[in-house]
């Protein structure tokens, strides 16, 4: 057996063994088939969504119509299915959410990482930015840099991930700090160990998994973040998102007319997918972190 | 979005790291509010940064959403004196800011100190009372819940408290809205006090209590779920521990363990984390009241977006984290002055 | 300055109360006692078919290695164990079968007529409750009539904590004091029984001899019938009549204490008390006497292949050096802490020097100095003459000459790696020339694992703790280094494991000339296998020369007190 093939050897059993407690999770289950369903949902539907049902001047439906036959859910102000607009809402909000999490818990690892493993005023710095961060209220932070910088996708994802790093940042740092405690760190220094080969060798491993459970969870956070700042009006112009569509939906009347069709979709729809992020993230979690085994 | 539930950093680690140990309590209190001041410096160096020094200029946002408004753009131009160089601006803002000046808003052409001290008061009552209910109900059921670990309470009190954190604050509140205020007919639908104001000191207090249900209520739906689940895993942690052991090896009652012991150790990180994420309830703020238009902060804020009515939002992100800032140096000094383990010998 | 030093505790000489009482019933009966514990395996039994018996006033010592079922067999006396465990037989507790009470009567019992002494005081205080709270608790809880206060203060008194204490956290006291603390407290309600479970293990040698003797009057003073539980055998030889040594859930070996240290049957025993061998008992002494009393150094033709080799050969080479070291650290809250006091030392290759002290004599952070971990804040480190490097690079290259094994070696191991990365680690790191492979075969068969190919893909969670420790062993011979430093090599692994793990660095002293620097408590270790011994108090080294004369003709005051703290049967006759 060469060097490599041992330790690909043993990250296959490693793997095989978390893939077999995350099954017996069973919410955790749950949590994936759903979010399985909406990718495929999400990706299919470019595919088949027409445009024309997009479109607000070849819109066929009336105005604001109760579900029947042809519209399984009704439609909206302007006589579009609500059904069709929900489905490839989900578009916007799995792009959003997944990208602005990656920024997220991108910013939010290496600087926790690097707030932990030096010593000295860097790191004092680093843990006083990142305490500042996690403090702030960061919705509010997002509202203005939204405002502040043009409107559109790239302004979402970005003022979604520059607020919301802080809580991965003390995460990646607590582990970082707990992992560096341990003897075998010190072993790798004495054997002449550097910087690098301790972070890369010993520390990204150990933090790694509890990153992509955090990721996941942050998802779920993220897509609230993105329907909260298109319902307040801060939305990418010209896509169709589930905050987007609760928006017109309050700002046209729908809600006190009642038009319970409009209002109900797009909210579930968000509770669905956030709830399977949620589940499937807590699941990793407990898969991963030995520790809370006995605590979920 | 800053969340509880994926603090899977233990609880006691997190409030060893702020606290750390030792030292005498003058010196902690004056390093934590050193630190404190440090933070007020970066958010107002933040709201002048934000506003004045991002890459996408907002005098240039505002001529391209609003070709033609000319008189705005004068407004903000003479205001900000965009004609003077960064630094000189940022001078302007510091004098300014000193002075209690937060610039004039457009949408209102009054000065935006006089505007938010006027709001402050309902988002005070608002954000006051959630946090206050939604503490009360998290801890309580989330004491029940981890000493009745996996039981039915347990199982449903944290399925209720995940669907609860999924469910957006804004959405919640709509349905709220149209379930009670415009179906049931039971509240009302806006506004903090009836319109035409009611007579009477008592009468009014009830009035003003009727509006707030409703706002307070959601308010309160989506966060007490994560003070649940904090105080649950707090608990579940310390449920571990040693010393319970030796509780009930002197023959308490597994009630009095729980109640004298394990509570007491684990409510005091818990209540750290509550107070490091007061944040998230005011953001939360800012969608409920634009869903029941209650007059606060959040709904001034609001207004401020659709403008966008810049000075009036620099205001309000100054003042709101501002606030945060120093509710986190207070309950940091309270903390420190009630658990034992971070005192000094 | 250094303080006075502190007094030695007088010897106990009776054990127990003369002549314990027959009474009619004994105090404590285990009848054929069985502890299942029910897991996703199924029932996993942990006490097989235990009888036992103990009489009021009498003394039992519960001897064995981690797992063994001591333990839980103690728990079980009050009914302490987690919910999924099944207790089978009897415990009889002054006639009563506790395993038939109802939970009334069962809290009425615990801690009036049976108490624990938990180990780990620290986690086994509430850290938000005063002691004196936490002592006058099971008083309050039992009905005691009277002044709780006064009761409390006098307790305090009698195992020589001030009462002024008594307002004070754990945290705030000292890791003796707690223990202290945990004494009174078993005491308050005046029981039958006192189970004292592992109450010295987080001690330092002279802190628990005073305690054992402080328990051991209390007890004896009241009658009270003790279970003593540990894993170190002279520790219960001194202080019980009797001891019972477990292997595997079944008691293997009973008898008086002196018969089970003088005359062990069962080869477990016989391996527990070849674990602590008598200081002065040339038997136990393992290595070989030079004929002037003094090792000669061993010339071998030097390995080195680094720049250090580029330096005059000579006999400075391969000695590793301090000269006037001393290392402060600052103190949160003002003051500073030598914890290295002006010490000088030299130590050649291929000889075992053993470097003795308490807890807090600084001797973690001069290993930790001469290995380059730790900068000195006065004095240097030679190694073959040359000052040690500051920069990372030239650090590096002398790592190939010193190397560093761990207390640990469960913590010392990356749980993630399998045995062949850790091994390679240090090879990877340097880019050793040579087939990766087979530098690491050569290092793990070294430390004797064989075959080395069957440990390559094992993880640490497969291994014991004996293989562990080879296993840091092996990595550290990797880089071929001339040099060990070894910080309580074996002061984590079971008894019956250290023997191997000091006669393999005798091994690769003799065979490989590889020196080792041992740092330890255990002067029974350095007895063992050390050529020289030097002795450290509080930063400073107070006595140093060949270990028969340090350890049976000392000089020094301190040393004289740790030979004298040494259980009676591990003592130089």
């Amino acid at each position: 057996m060469s060097a490599s093939s041992i330790a690909w050897t043993r990250r296959r059993v490693a793997l095989g063994a978390a893939w077999k407690l995350f099954i017996a999770n069973r919410s955790g289950l749950i949590g994936l088939i759903v979010l399985g369903v909406v990718l495929v949902l999400a990706l299919l539907a470019p595919l088949l969504v027409d445009d024309s049902q997009l479109s607000v001047t070849k819109a066929t439906g009336g105005v604001l119509d109760p579900p029947d036959g042809e519209y399984w859910l009704g439609t909206e102000e302007n006589g579009r299915s609500v059904l069709i607009l929900t489905w490839y809402g989900a578009q916007v909000s799995l792009l959003v959410g997944i990208s602005a999490a990656l920024l997220s818990v991108g910013i939010g690892t290496i600087v926790g990482m690097l707030a932990a493993h030096f010593r000295g005023w860097p790191s004092a710095l680093l843990l006083r930015v990142t305490d500042f961060f996690l403090v702030l209220p960061s919705l509010v932070l997002a509202i203005v840099l939204s405002t502040v910088l043009a409107r559109g996708l790239p302004t979402i994802i970005l003022a979604i991930g520059v607020t919301s790093w802080s809580s991965t940042a003390r995460l990646v740092r607590a582990q970082t700090l707990t992992v560096e405690a341990r003897p075998f760190i010190e072993r790798a220094q004495v054997l002449g160990g550097g910087h690098a080969h301790i972070l890369v060798r010993h520390v990204l491993p150990a933090v790694f998994p509890l990153v992509l459970a955090n990721t996941t969870l942050t998802v779920g956070s993220a897509i609230i973040s993105e329907s909260t700042l298109a319902f307040l009006g801060l939305g990418a112009p010209g896509t169709v998102s589930w905050g987007g569509m609760l928006k017109s939906a309050l700002d046209t009347g729908a809600v006190t007319a009642g038009a319970w069709w409009y209002l109900l979709p797009p909210g579930i729809a968000i509770v669905i997918v956030v709830l399977g992020f949620t589940l499937a993230g807590r699941a990793l979690e407990t898969v991963l972190n030995p520790n809370l085994r006995g605590r979920r | 979005m800053v969340d509880v539930l994926t603090t899977t950093e233990s609880a006691t680690d997190l409030v060893g790291g702020r606290f750390g140990r030792g030292g005498s309590t003058l010196r902690f209190v004056a390093a934590k509010i050193g630190g404190g001041l440090v933070s007020l410096v970066m958010v107002v160096v933040l709201g002048f940064f934000l506003f004045r020094a991002m890459p996408g200029n907002p005098v240039r946002t505002l001529i391209r959403d609003r070709p033609g408004d000319l008189e705005q753009v004068e407004r903000l131009r003479r205001e900000w004196s965009l004609d003077k160089s960064l630094f000189g601006q940022f001078v302007d803002y510091i004098v300014d800011l000193a002075h209690g000046d937060l610039g004039t808003s457009f949408k209102y052409r009054q000065p935006v100190t006089d505007l938010l001290w006027d709001r402050v008061g309902a988002t005070v009552l608002l954000t006051g009372t959630a946090l206050v209910l939604s503490v009360a109900l998290g801890l309580w059921l989330g004491t029940r819940a981890a000493w009745r670990h996996g039981s039915r309470f347990d199982q449903l009190s944290t399925a209720t408290a995940l669907v609860l954190w999924s469910v957006p604050t804004f959405w919640l509140g709509l349905i709220v809205l149209i379930v009670f205020a415009v179906g049931l007919d039971l509240f009302p639908t806006a506004g903090m006090v009836s319109p035409g104001g009611v007579d009477g000191f008592f009468p009014s207090i009830l009035d003003t209590g009727h509006h707030l249900v409703l706002p307070a209520l959601t308010m309160v739906a989506v966060v007490y779920a994560q003070y649940l689940m904090v105080m649950r895993s707090s608990l579940l942690e310390e449920m571990n521990a040693d010393y319970l052991t030796t509780a009930r090896a002197k023959g308490l009652r597994d009630d009095d363990v729980r109640s004298k012991h394990a509570v007491p150790n684990a409510l005091l990180p818990t209540v750290t984390i509550i107070f490091l994420h007061v944040g998230f309830l005011i953001s939360g703020a800012v969608t409920v009241e634009k869903v029941f238009s209650w007059p606060g902060l959040g709904l001034l804020t609001y207004e401020a977006i659709q403008v966008p009515d810049y000075p009036l939002l620099q205001g309000s992100l100054i003042v709101l984290a501002g606030a945060v800032i120093v509710m986190n140096v207070l309950a940091d000094i309270v903390y420190r002055l009630i658990d034992p383990r971070v005192r000094t010998s | 300055m250094t303080g006075p030093l502190p007094s030695a505790p007088l010897s106990s000489a009776s054990l127990s109360s003369p002549d314990p009482l027959p009474s009619s019933a004994p105090l404590l009966e285990f009848r054929d006692v069985t502890v299942d514990y029910s897991t996703s395996r199924g029932w996993v039994p942990a006490v097989r078919g235990v009888s036992l018996t103990l009489e009021a006033g009498d003394t039992l010592g519960l001897c064995g290695e981690s797992g063994c079922g001591k333990s839980t067999l103690a728990m079980s006396v009050l009914r302490l164990l987690p919910a999924s465990a099944r207790i089978g037989g009897q415990i009889l507790l002054d006639g009563e079968d506790v395993t038939t009470l109802s939970w009334g009567r069962l809290r009425a019992v615990r801690w009036a007529q049976a108490s624990i002494v938990f180990q780990g005081a620290m986690h086994s205080l509430n850290p938000v409750q005063r002691i004196g709270d936490q002592i006058a608790e099971p008083l309050v809880l039992h009905g005691f009539r009277g002044p709780v206060r006064a009761r409390v203060a006098a307790l305090l008194e009698q195992v020589e904590l001030p009462v002024s204490r008594a307002s004070a956290y754990p945290h705030e006291l000292s890791g003796g004091q707690r223990q202290r603390v945990m004494i009174a407290m078993a005491l308050a309600c005046e029981p039958k029984l006192v189970i004292a479970d592992e109450p010295t293990t987080a001690l330092d040698v002279v802190v628990q001899a005073q305690v054992l003797d402080r328990f051991g009057d209390l007890v004896r003073e009241r009658d009270i019938g003790l279970v003593m539980i540990s894993h170190d055998l002279s520790v219960l030889a001194a202080s019980c009549r009797r001891v019972a040594v477990m292997y595997d859930g079944r008691v293997v070996e009973e008898g008086t204490s002196e018969q089970i240290m003088t005359a062990p049957q069962h080869p477990h025993a016989v391996a527990l008390a070849a674990a602590f061998p008598t200081v002065g008992d040339p038997a136990s002494r393992l290595v070989p006497p030079s004929p002037d009393g003094l090792k000669a150094p061993f010339s071998r033709p030097s390995r080195l292949k680094a720049p250090f080799s580029q330096l005059p050969a000579g006999n400075n080479d391969g000695v590793l050096e301090a000269e006037g070291l001393s290392v402060v650290f600052s103190q949160r809250g003002g003051g500073t802490v030598r914890d290295v006091d002006g010490v000088s030392l030299r130590c050649e290759s291929n000889e075992i020097v053993a470097l003795v002290g308490q807890s807090g004599s600084g001797k973690t952070t001069l290993a930790r100095t001469l290995l380059g971990l730790q900068r000195p804040t006065a004095g240097e480190v030679r190694y073959a003459g040359v000052a040690l490097p500051r920069s990372a690079r030239a650090l590096r290259d002398y790592r190939r000459q010193v190397q560093l094994v761990l207390q640990d070696p469960t913590g010392a191991l990356n749980p993630r790696h399998s045995v062949y990365e850790a091994v390679a680690e240090g090879i990877r790191v340097h880019r050793i020339d040579g087939d990766e492979r087979e530098l690491v075969a050569e290092a793990l068969s070294k430390a004797e694992l064989r075959p080395p190919e069957k440990f390559f893909p094992a993880l640490r969670s497969e291994l014991s703790g004996g293989q562990r420790q080879r296993v840091v062993i092996a990595g550290a011979l990797a880089l071929q280094p001339r040099f060990l430093v070894a910080d309580e090599p074996v002061a984590s692994l079971d008894a019956s494991v250290r023997g191997e793990i000091l006669a393999l660095l005798l091994r690769l002293r003799t065979d490989l000339g590889l020196g080792a620097l041992v740092i330890t408590h255990d002067l029974g270790l350095a007895w063992t296998i050390a050529d020289r011994v030097l002795v450290m108090y509080r930063g400073k080294l107070v006595e140093e020369g060949p270990t028969e004369q340090v350890l049976l003709a000392p000089e020094h005051d301190y040393t004289k007190l740790l030979i004298s703290v040494l259980p009676q049967s591990t003592r130089p006759a």
